[in-house]
């Protein structure tokens, strides 16, 4: 079973530093400067199946208009990646959700606040992470440098994309 | 049972409004509820049917569903209606349809209605349908001329090889084109794997890969080459639906096909024919037609798909490698054998034609070389022309072209061509090549481009002016004279080599810098010097950086001069260079040749050889001539022996000279020498040698000196110190003069005189006495005669004395004049007073051989006078007395 996934965030929100150590991958990280995405593979293992997640990694915009939105074609979930130490990087992944969605239709998702090591320089609120919760959002605070949380972001997602 | 709703007014509002009339429904409810009372049931046995109510009711709740009933039985009943209501629905219930049963349902009637509109008017559907078909029938066109180009490049590229015959007879054995057979065998490809790609996601549906073929994770590829896709799609805002067709990189071919739900994506290795484009659309179709729902639906699980992996399997085997087949080499034979005989004339004969017109194709497109005209007759080939002397040889070029030389008969005129390119031989040739300078020709001009001394420029120039009528420019413009600085750096090469021919001259190192010349090497103190070598070179002294290490060259010529040198041979011994050794020729003493020797011991390590052994040794006769040479210095030295002549002949001495008898004897002088008496010839004359210390020997021996005279030799002056008798003194006075005539001077004012006391006393008293005449008178007066008695009894008995003391006395009487009258008659009558006097004491008895006379005139006075009156006491005779 594979499912392609498609991770959304903006510009330097650490996407891909945040899969490196989780994924199989063969393409450089030239390709999300030239053709604005790198594929990897992430295999998340059930005990009834295997489900291998095609991760498209698209090249991190500020600039909502240049997302190239044509690339979540096909996709059956997403990973929104936001970088917790710049609250402006939350409305950015949230804008591009909305984006995808309305092009593709609903897709179940995770939202992962990364940069969790960096304490004290933390800008989202935890209320307004409980707020996020409480619409039944899977949320998940990870960090690039300690690996806390993605594994458990990408089981949760491949769950939920074969539900 | 009271109401308080109208119940006419119900279905008016509800029929009014499509909205059940909720207040309405509500009261009525209440009011049921009302009346359902248990004991308004029991009171009732059920509710009456005829209850107005009900009617209300019904009509509150199916009012609204009666009147709809009867507008859709209306509509039913009127087909217009029917139609329009059916016509409102129609799409969507099409499109809720089963897909299966509505096509089923629709195909006959869309056949026929396309059957009819193609009937009625094609153009129509032609209109609707165009921008269907013509993408893919301009891709399908587009591939076609590919293959029929591909075909075509690969029939003419191997139509003359051997493998074109080879295919050629293979596709008339197998009934194929021959063009068919040049694909098949030139395009050598594998398709190495086969993707199919959901279009959609991009997700991998099935994979497969021919063997020993290796690639990367297939899943991500896919999703890779899906995302390039859009890329290009989205970068090139290209809207055809058909997706990247071709992605070439080196040996490898990505060739992808796009269908409505998935991609097939070749990865084909080699040089694929362009009908392997419709084989793997085929394969798509072929999998498309079979599960089409299970793609369409494809949600990332391929287990349902399981089967199209052979599909593509079929995909993966399409591979055309170089076979080898067995060749039908019998029926091969066979057909040669008949072939040969029957056709073998046919073609050697057309071959030769083709040799040859081939050959004159060849002639005519060599530069230089124009055929004028050319035939063929009787097997024999004719050609005429014109043709540069520079161009190709005609007889050369036919060699390799098969056509025999003896059979072609040539007639060429020489000319120039003036093609650029033959002017540029031309003028290689005259001009004379120069590494420096570099000839090309750009546009029809030949330029000269480098560097080159001034005397080709001038040739070049020439040749530029030559070249203007009619033939290409010919550009020197950039060509920089260099003549200054080669001229220098020929000079400099010229010294150099001088310098190089040099013996004892090694230049190690040479260079030219930015005008300065450098060098540096050995050079022998003795080789020649390099600063004044440079004179009448050109090179400037002052550019010129010399670096000179003094060294001993080993060259003979040097070697030869150190010997010279050091060893400093007699002049009998001749040094002289044979065949690089050095050798020594002559007569040396054995002194010289144990020194000769051990410089040739130390030269040979390493230098030319010496040669010694060429030198006599003449030691001994040596030796007895530095011993008579020895000798005869030392007689040279000897006073009194002047050596005139000495020779050493054969072993024997000859010597001849003067020798003074009071020198020493040279004979006496030999011993201790060591020169051999025997061998000696001595011839020696005698003379006398006025070396003072002889003289003296010779005056001893002949005056016999008193012993109170001594002789001494002061500067070459002998001078006699002593008292002497006065005799004595007188001969020594005459030798004193006799030795003036030679150069010698012997003095004898130191003398004293010796005399005895009584002479001398009566010597005095005789000189006392003078002889007075009177005036005139050359007799004296008569009272002078005692006078002159006394004095001759004197004279004699001082005679007598002398005689005793062993010495003479001699008197001089001296005649005197007074000053009165003339000087003659006063010096004659003088000496007449003086003779008189002599004869007066003659006649006393004086012997006359003792007694002197002279006239003294008037020169000798006693006393000065008045010469009027004259003085009587200078008449006289006065006696001086001289012992002898």
């Amino acid at each position: 079973m594979q499912k392609k996934i498609c991770m959304l965030g903006g510009f330097a929100v650490g996407k891909t530093s945040l899969v490196r150590r989780f994924v199989q991958s063969i393409f450089s990280e030239t390709y999300l400067t030239t053709v604005g995405v790198k594929i990897d593979k992430k295999s998340v293992a059930f005990p009834d199946k295997t489900v291998d997640l095609i991760l498209w990694d698209l090249a991190g915009e500020d600039d909502i208009g240049s997302f190239r939105v044509s690339y979540v074609r096909g996709a059956s979930g997403l990973v929104l990646v936001v970088d917790g130490t710049r609250a402006a990087t939350l409305a950015v992944a949230l804008t591009l959700r909305e984006r995808a969605e309305a092009e593709f239709g609903a897709m179940p998702f995770v939202l992962l606040f990364n940069k969790s090591d960096l304490a004290d320089r933390w800008a989202i609120s935890d209320s307004e992470i409980n707020e996020l919760r409480q619409l039944g959002w899977q949320i998940y605070l990870t960090s690039a440098l300690s690996g806390e949380h993605v594994d458990d972001a990408f089981r949760q997602l491949a769950s939920m994309v074969t539900k | 049972m009271t109401s308080t709703v109208d119940p006419i007014s119900l279905p008016q509002a509800a029929s009014n409004d499509t909205e059940i009339d909720r207040e309405a429904l509500a009261s009525l409810l209440v009011e049921i509820a009302r009346n359902v009372d248990p004991d308004y049931r029991a009171r009732f046995d059920g509710v009456p049917t005829a209850d107005p109510r009900m009617e209300t009711l019904r009509q509150l709740l199916v009012g609204r569903e009666i009147s709809e009933l009867s507008r859709v039985t209306h509509l039913l009943d009127e087909p217009e209606q029917l139609a329009s209501a059916v016509g409102g629905v129609l799409p969507s219930a099409a499109a809720r349809a089963p897909y299966a049963q509505l096509g089923e349902a629709l195909a006959p009637a869309v056949e026929r209605a396309v059957q009819r509109s193609i009937q009625k008017s094609p153009r129509t559907l032609t209109d609707i349908l165009y921008p269907v078909f013509l993408p893919a029938i301009r891709k399908s066109i587009g591939e076609k001329i590919d293959q029929t180009f591909q075909s075509l490049n690969e029939t003419l590229r191997h139509i003359f090889t051997w493998h074109g015959l080879k295919w050629r007879f293979e596709a008339w054995r197998t009934g194929a084109s021959f063009s068919e057979v040049v694909l098949k065998h030139s395009l050598v490809y594998r398709v190495e794997h086969v993707f199919l790609i959901n279009r959609n996601s991009g997700l991998l549906i099935a994979h497969v890969t021919a063997d020993n073929a290796t690639s990367e994770d297939p899943q991500l590829i896919s999703s890779m080459l899906s995302a390039i896709q859009d890329f290009v799609k989205d970068s090139f805002n290209e809207k055809e639906q058909s997706g990247l067709d071709t992605i070439r990189f080196g040996e490898l071919r990505l060739w992808s096909e796009v269908g409505p739900f998935a991609t097939l994506v070749a990865v084909i290795r080699g040089n694929p024919p362009e009908e392997l484009h419709e084989i793997i659309r085929d394969v798509l179709l072929r999998i498309h037609d079979e599960c089409s729902q299970a793609l369409e639906q494809f949600d990332g699980d391929s287990s349902q798909l399981a089967g199209v992996e052979t599909q593509l399997q079929t995909c993966v085997e399409l591979k055309q490698e170089d076979s080898n087949q067995g060749f039908p080499w019998l029926v091969v034979a066979a057909v040669l054998l008949v072939l040969i005989p029957a056709g073998g004339w046919f073609f050697l004969s057309w071959q030769s034609g083709q040799r040859w017109q081939a050959y004159v194709s060849r002639l005519s497109t060599q530069p230089g070389i124009i055929v004028a005209e050319q035939k063929m007759r009787d097997g024999q080939f004719y050609i005429a022309g014109l043709r540069d002397p520079l161009a190709a040889d005609p007889q050369s070029l036919l060699s390799g072209t098969q056509v025999d030389p003896a059979r072609v008969h040539s007639h060429w005129q020489f000319y120039q061509s003036l093609e650029p390119e033959f002017v540029l031989k031309r003028l290689t040739a005259s001009l004379g090549p120069l590494d420096s300078v570099r000839l090309s020709i750009v546009n029809d001009r030949i330029i000269a481009e480098g560097e080159a001394p001034d005397t080709w420029i001038d040739r070049a120039r020439a040749a530029a002016r030559q070249l203007s009528a009619g033939g290409p420019v010919f550009d020197i413009s950039k060509v920089r004279d260099v003549s200054p600085e080669a001229r220098a750096a020929e000079r400099w090469q010229a010294y150099v080599s001088r310098l190089s021919t040099q013996p004892g001259i090694i230049v190690a190192e040479q260079k030219v810098r930015d005008g300065q010349f450098y060098i540096a090497g050995l050079r022998d103190p003795l080789a020649a010097d390099p600063q004044s070598l440079l004179s009448g070179t050109q090179v400037d002294p002052a550019r010129v950086h010399s670096q000179w290490q003094f060294y001993q060259s080993l060259e003979p010529e040097f070697v030869l001069k150190r010997l010279t040198e050091s060893l400093t041979p007699p002049k009998s011994v001749r040094l002289s260079i044979v065949n690089d050794r050095i050798i020594a020729e002559g007569e040396a003493p054995d002194t010289w040749i144990d020194r000769a020797r051990a410089a040739a011991r130390q030269l040979s390590a390493g230098g030319p050889e010496f040669d010694i052994s060429k030198v006599r040794d003449v030691s001994p006769e040596a030796r007895a001539a530095e011993h008579w040479q020895h000798y005869v210095s030392r007689l040279e030295a000897q006073a009194g022996i002047i050596v005139a002549q000495q020779t050493a002949r054969g072993g024997h001495f000859y010597i001849s000279g003067l020798r003074d008898p009071q020198a020493a004897d040279p004979q006496a002088l030999l011993s201790g020498t060591g020169v051999d008496p025997a061998r000696v010839h001595s011839q020696w004359q005698f003379y006398q040698s006025l070396d003072p210390k002889f003289v003296v020997k010779r005056l001893m021996a002949s005056l016999a000196p008193p012993d109170s005279v001594r002789f001494s030799i002061i500067k070459d002056r002998i001078v006699l110190v002593g008292e002497a008798p006065a005799a004595w003194i007188d001969r020594a006075r005459v030798a004193a003069q006799q030795l003036a005539a030679d150069g010698l001077s012997l003095e004898i004012s130191e003398l004293r005189e010796l005399t005895p006391q009584e002479l001398t006393r009566l010597r005095e008293a005789i000189q006392a006495v003078d002889i007075f005449f009177d005036s005139g008178k050359a007799v004296p007066g008569p009272e002078q005669l005692p006078v002159l008695d006394k004095l001759a009894n004197q004279l004699k008995e001082l005679a007598k004395d002398a005689r005793k003391a062993g010495v003479t006395a001699q008197f001089m009487l001296t005649g005197h004049s007074d000053a009165v009258g003339r000087e003659t008659t006063n010096a004659s009558i003088s000496a007449a007073r003086a003779e008189t006097v002599r004869a007066l004491l003659k006649k006393r008895g004086v012997a006359p051989e003792s007694l002197l006379v002279r006239g003294a005139g008037t020169f000798e006075p006693a006393e000065t006078e008045n010469s009027r009156t004259g003085s009587s006491a200078n008449r006289r005779v006065s006696v001086t007395v001289n012992f002898h």
